[in-house]
């Protein structure tokens, strides 16, 4: 496997750049220490060994990834992550802030070329293929691989536009004012992509009566439930999501957490998540990133809660810090 | 303890002293309005009201409200009123005191004793006097002797006669000048009367930091009912005595009106306004303004459809495109610069640059270019803002969908982005429209045009066989616009006395055209707003 150096110029000219690795990338600017020796406080002193990060299971991986590297400018976000992601399954990412989590998952489609100060070194494989090469379409591998983020961002336009969206700009649905003329029209297939997606989003119910509504009049929870309907609409194999219950009350939490099960039998669901309860709850495996951007643990999520085999790890989901 | 005495939580029953000073509080605004209108002659200077002088009557209310405001204070220092005064009245205060009672003193002093220096030490002992009172002695007196006596004062003056309607102060200049009463009367009772509205304000708040609050919203909402009303007295002015002229000869009733074919039936509106329906002409009975208000239109429209486009693209360019760095300070210290430049320089550039190359005379088209080239700055700068206050959120969460960066700019920033472009080209028509100095120098020609020389574009446009295939001599021919029309009647008049029998009203009437023109481009701009904000909100 050659490792494969890609500078983000590659996708420069086909995304906005205004976003800046302070903002948007969550762990770049505090992760700072390398290695196990510097450490925040209260963590203890140790050598990460190679058989705490292997994980046996069954079946296919979707993901692949070896030794990954990110840098936001001199810093060192993400220190040589080796990880195989198996499919149809939940997948948590947890870790203190700043430990290099979310820019890993944002790795996975390729969101961090729209950093500009953003480094990637290493190699990332779906499905056997190498994301990180020329010629990689980044249109099919977003549309095959989805994002949902932190805050419920629904586009200010009605829910049904907000569902259509996609679709409609990948040229999969055409309802345009010449198709309408032409009679042909995909408004009755638009509208069972809609339902289709608002029912697997768990959201069909509350808001079947009023599709042309602004998305921006639903509640957090809804916003965000549309959010995840927004992207299971191109017919994504993979939804990477950034802690998406952070900003609902405990009863959205609860439906989204619903609904991330239901979603793990048919999609591969990664997850970043601060609540570790939420991580034992709704994952099959848990990955453990610490300070300086590394890999510490990663295996059954059972495994990793109850007997982890690190004491960093250990300490860390006991709350002693993090 | 200094400082140590209670403050009641609530206060007690203070209802009668409260209504004692709200009345003073009354009479000052009631005052002031009065004021407002003696200054805008709405109500005559030397006339009488219920018998009694206007300048008398004006004495009259002054002495009321200082006598007010002084009992009050003096009432409340005694301790028959309960209030919760500061130690003093505050530098500012004092500050303000001292100004107006140094040159209430000089000018009674000047009176007095004529042209000797004498009103030097007269002045600067009122002004001293005034600052001991505000300064030296607590809150309740201080707040409300100065001002109280001020308004007294000068109500004397007034009752006395020494200052009335005829009253006229000549200053000696070189040029004629000198302060007359219709001037010195309202605006000498406006400062008095804010004086004690101020001082009762603080009264009725029972002085201390409660009074003051109460003082300065006497100020902050009399400001503001000032501007509010000087905005509607000056719309109301130019309606006033822009209406008769405009009304001149029209007719309401079935068939009057010219007629206009409806689905190629004809049909006669039931409304006749000559003045704006008719150009000039010998045999017209009334001469109106049409191919004015026809050439304003079109300028607006040509300038706003040569502008917007060019100035949201560049906008886009710059917001999304473009690294930020010397290329887009340079373009955005370029931009401010251009909105800022006079408009008659902007006349000049196309005086000389763009007439010689249209046809060589001066034409609609390059008044149009022209006021797009100043309206386009404006729309860059504020669709600028409008983009980039569009949240990163959505070119996120569109780009993690897998859409192209120019569908995403299409589909979400722009319209996203609409109310504010919008918002950049109401204030930039608002400016255009009235425009006079660039038309005049790349569009104008005639002032009194006929009807059928009315600029019509879209008739204008004929096919050819020969490139470049469509032809519009329309836009390539001097026209006139409101704004050039009322300058050419203001200035030179020509031909008024033969064809227009009232040149003031015919003049009136066209500064109130044009009034109602920029109005109902304002009207469209703001529904236009109001229907892309709507779509981006939940209502």
């Amino acid at each position: 496997m050659s490792d494969i150096t890609q500078t983000t110029e590659a996708d420069s000219a086909d995304t906005t750049e205004t976003a800046d690795a302070a903002s948007t990338g969550v762990d770049g600017p505090s992760a700072t220490g390398r290695s196990s020796t510097e450490t925040t406080a209260g963590e203890t002193d140790e050598h990460v060994r190679e058989e705490w990060r292997e994980y046996a299971f069954e079946g296919d991986a979707k993901f692949a990834v070896e030794d990954l590297d990110v840098y936001y400018g001199d810093d060192h976000a993400l220190n040589g992550v080796s990880i195989e992601i198996p499919e149809r399954s939940v997948t948590a990412l947890i870790g203190p802030s700043g430990c290099g989590k979310s820019t890993f998952l944002r790795c996975l489609n390729r969101m961090n070329d729209r950093i500009k100060s953003a480094r990637v070194d290493g190699s990332v494989r779906i499905d056997g293929e190498e994301i990180y090469q020329d010629g990689v379409n980044l249109v099919e591998l977003r549309k095959r691989v989805g994002m949902v983020f932190q805050s419920p961002n629904p586009f200010p336009k009605s829910i049904r536009e907000n569902i259509a969206y996609g679709p409609e700009k990948h040229g999969d649905i055409d309802t345009g004012l010449l198709a309408r003329l032409l009679n042909r029209s995909d408004a009755d297939e638009r509208d069972r992509l809609v339902e289709r997606c608002l029912r697997d989003a768990a959201l069909w119910e509350e808001v079947s009566d009023r599709l042309d509504d602004n998305a921006l009049g639903l509640s957090g929870g809804q916003q965000q439930r549309l959010c995840i309907a927004r992207c299971l609409s191109v017919d994504p194999e993979v939804i990477l999501m950034d802690e998406p219950a952070s900003a609902l009350d405990p009863i959205a939490t609860a439906k989204i957490e619903d609904l991330i099960d239901d979603l793990a039998e048919e999609y591969t669901v990664v997850i970043v998540t601060h609540n570790m309860q939420q991580a034992a709850r709704i994952s099959d495996q848990t990955a453990v990133f610490l300070t300086g951007g590394e890999l510490v643990e990663y295996g059954e999520t059972d495994q990793v809660f109850e007997n982890p085999h690190s004491e960093r790890v250990e300490d860390y989901i006991t709350g002693k810090f993090g | 303890m200094a400082g140590a005495a209670e403050t009641a939580l609530v206060r007690e029953d203070t209802t009668g002293t409260e209504a004692v000073a709200g009345v003073a509080i009354a009479l000052a605004v009631l005052l002031f309005a009065f004021d407002v209108g003696v200054l805008f002659d709405v109500v005559s200077i030397d006339g009488t009201i219920a018998g009694i002088p206007t300048v008398a009557l004006l004495g009259g209310l002054l002495v009321l409200l200082g006598g007010a405001v002084v009992s009050f204070g003096v009432g409340s220092f005694l301790g028959y009123v309960e209030t919760e005064p500061s130690p003093d009245a505050g530098l500012v205060a004092a500050a303000v005191f001292t100004l107006v009672w140094f040159g209430l003193g000089g000018a009674a002093a000047q009176a007095v004793a004529g042209g000797s220096l004498l009103w030097l030490p007269a002045a600067a002992a009122t002004g001293g006097l005034a600052f001991a009172v505000a300064v030296l002695t607590r809150e309740d007196l201080g707040s409300t002797l100065p001002a109280g006596a001020v308004a007294i004062v000068v109500g004397v003056v007034y009752l006395t006669g020494t200052i009335g309607p005829a009253w006229a102060w000549n200053l000696g200049f070189e040029q004629q000048a000198s302060i007359t009463a219709p001037f010195l009367v309202p605006v000498a009772t406006a400062g008095c009367a804010l004086l004690a509205g101020w001082a009762a304000a603080k009264a009725y708040g029972g002085f201390g930091a409660r009074g003051r609050r109460m003082g300065a919203y006497l100020l902050v909402y009399t400001n503001a009912g000032a501007i509010i009303s000087v905005l509607f007295v000056l719309i109301a002015f130019t309606a006033f005595r822009g209406i008769p002229g405009l009304l001149n000869g029209a007719a309401v009733g079935p068939g009057v009106g010219p007629s206009v074919s409806v689905l190629g039936v004809g049909v006669a509106l039931p409304v006749s306004v000559p003045f704006v329906t008719n150009g000039v002409g010998l045999l017209n009975d009334f001469q109106g303004v049409f191919p004015a208000i026809v050439g304003t239109i079109w300028l607006v429209v040509g300038a706003v459809a040569f502008a917007v486009p060019l100035g949201v693209g560049a906008a886009v360019f710059l917001t999304e495109y473009a690294e930020r760095g010397r290329l887009t300070q340079a373009v955005e210290v370029a931009t401010n610069g251009l909105w800022s430049t006079p408009s008659i320089v902007f006349g000049l550039f196309g005086f000389t640059f763009l007439v010689p190359r249209f046809a060589g005379n001066k034409s609609l088209l390059s008044g149009m270019l022209t006021l797009g080239f100043m309206l386009l700055p404006l729309v860059l700068i504020t669709s600028r803002e409008a983009l980039l206050s569009v949240p990163d959120e959505y070119r996120d969460a569109s780009a993690a969908l897998g859409v192209t960066k120019w569908q995403t700019i299409r589909s979400v920033v722009v319209p996203a982005a609409l109310p504010g472009v919008v918002t950049g080209v109401i204030l930039g028509v608002g400016r255009i429209a009235g425009e006079t100095a660039p038309i005049l120098l790349t569009m104008t020609g005639g002032t009194f045009v006929s009807r059928d020389r009315a600029a019509d574009v879209i008739g204008g446009f004929a096919f050819t066989a020969q490139p470049p295939f469509v032809t519009n001599p329309e836009l390539l021919q001097a026209t006139t616009a409101l704004p050039f029309q009322l300058y050419a009647l203001i200035t030179a008049g020509v031909g008024l006395g033969d064809n227009v029998s009232n040149p003031t009203e015919f003049q009136w009437a066209t500064a109130f055209v044009l009034l109602l023109v920029v109005l109902s481009f304002y009207a469209i701009g703001i529904g236009t707003r109001y229907y892309f904000r709507r779509q981006l909100r939940h209502e």
